[in-house]
């Protein structure tokens, strides 16, 4: 009796074609089965980069119109901000500009020192990063993931990897680029980790981000040396991160004497707000440029072998 | 209004894909409704003939593409909601307003559930309830869009008249 009513209506509702076209449940079949097929193809190969990218070049012009009116908010409440705040603003950065102005004169001579003494101990001078300067246009669409999009791409020369900073220390890292724009993932994200120093007494750690935007130190001893108000900087071991930027300071310690690692939550230095300017500095050329040759080791293990075979021998 | 035409479903559909691209601060993100999927509905309640489970599909990956995830999620999700919505699309006549919301809200918290557990399976951390707030105001939405654009359930409306 169903099926009757539903023969008379389906005339008027809808064309014939939909009517005898494949059912809505094979359809559904087909495209689940079209999309579990390009999940795993995106996951497990790296096929789809070059489709991802051409696409995002291609809504560029779109991201621009959607860009329009948080542009034009902004640069309303610019327009009328209030000319104390500015005053204001222009005092203490004038301040701040003195204060580095002499820092530098000290800094210039004391690099000059340390590469010509670093000549004398025969090690590698290391190298100052070029960087280029970039705008954060928005945070990233994916509430899941900490990134956020920056508008500086491949057509600037950004490639994969490089390290993002800003003026208060490591932002993160380049990992998706295209033509107009890049992603960068922060150092707050689960999947983004970060060799760092504890910059009181040198003791190395690797630093993993965390939701809530801090980072944790794990896999570090309970009866470890570290105390809030720490300083964790980068090591520089990766050959990524120049050694010595400020990654963050340590908040929390919970050291239970149960559990045999410590848990350390520290909050990251960088401040990560709306429409902020960052640089992203130059990967290193080559790895084998950076790491020191251990010349000192060999020159002190071979007299004691040559030592040591005299005495075996007779 | 009774028949819209083809070019004006993929204008919406354009519209949506520009809503969903705008910057938005990070606690506008938590409550930001999923546009096209609303948008989506809306035309597969209102005229299946024109958007069906392929255009869901195709929708669904432009927003993979577009936001940085993992190409499929959205548009398997999408595909599972076009699916429901299409298969119950014929009983809407007999829907009043409410019985719609209702329908409307499940098959939101649906998608939203669907992503998660994709989500999961890529390794990602369990949110928190923050999480389906889109689902809320993506009923609101709808509500809007039949607003400007026409109601969906025109018979019932035009008994209440």
């Amino acid at each position: 009796m169903l099926k009757g009513v539903h023969q008379k209506l389906e005339p008027q509702q809808t064309p014939a074609f939909f009517v005898h076209g494949a059912s809505p449940f094979s359809r559904m079949v087909l495209f689940c089965a079209l999309s579990i097929t390009l999940m795993a193809v995106d996951a497990k190969l790296n096929y789809l980069s070059q489709v991802r990218q051409a696409f995002i070049g291609g809504l560029h012009p779109i991201e621009r119109i959607a860009d329009i009116p948080s542009e034009f908010i902004r640069d309303a409440s610019r327009y009328f901000s209030v000319h104390n705040e500015l005053v204001q603003e222009n005092y203490i950065l004038k301040q701040q500009a003195f204060e580095h102005a002499i820092k530098l004169q000290r800094l210039n001579t004391l690099q000059v020192e340390n590469d010509h003494l670093r000549s004398l101990l025969g090690g590698v001078i290391p190298i100052h990063p070029k960087a280029i300067l970039g705008d954060i246009s928005h945070t990233g669409r994916d509430p899941f993931r900490n990134v956020v999009i920056i508008n500086r791409g491949s057509r600037h020369n950004i490639q994969a990897g490089q390290a993002v900073v800003d003026a208060k220390g490591v932002l993160g890292q380049v990992t998706r680029v295209y033509p107009f724009s890049s992603e960068v993932t922060l150092i707050t994200d689960k999947n983004l980790s970060i060799p760092v120093q504890v910059e009181r007494n040198q003791l190395r750690a690797i630093a993993f981000g965390q939701s809530g935007n801090t980072l944790d130190i794990p896999y570090l001893p309970t009866n470890v040396d570290i105390k809030i108000g720490d300083k964790l900087v980068t090591s520089g071991i990766d050959g990524i991160y120049p050694a010595g930027l400020a990654v963050a300071t340590v908040t929390k310690i919970d050291q239970n004497p149960k559990s045999p690692f410590a848990k350390i939550i520290s909050t990251p230095t960088a401040k990560v707000s709306h429409h902020l300017q960052l640089l992203i500095l130059e990967l290193p050329e080559s790895k084998e440029a950076q790491i020191p040759l251990p010349d000192t080791d060999n020159a002190l293990q071979k007299p004691t072998e040559q030592e040591v075979q005299p005495n075996a021998h007779p | 209004m009774r028949t819209p035409s083809l070019l004006f479903v993929y204008g919406t559909l354009l519209v949506a894909l520009v809503f969903q691209l705008l910057p938005w601060s990070s606690k506008g993100v938590i409550a930001r409704p999923d546009f096209m999927l609303v948008v989506l509905l809306y035309w597969f309640f209102r005229a299946p003939h024109l958007c069906n489970i392929g255009t869901a599909w195709i929708a669904g990956a432009l927003v993979d593409l577009a936001t940085g995830s993992l190409l499929g999620q959205h548009a398997l999700a999408f595909t599972l909601i076009a699916y429901l919505a299409i298969s119950f699309q014929r009983r809407l006549v007999l829907f009043n307003a409410f019985q719609l919301l209702f329908f409307t809200f499940g098959l939101l918290t649906l998608n939203r559930l669907t992503i998660l557990i994709l989500k999961l399976f890529s390794g990602n951390e369990l949110p928190n309830l923050h999480y389906f707030w889109p689902v809320i105001t993506g009923v609101i939405l709808l509500q809007v869009m039949q607003f400007a654009l026409g109601k969906i359930t025109q018979p019932t409306s035009n008994k209440a008249d």
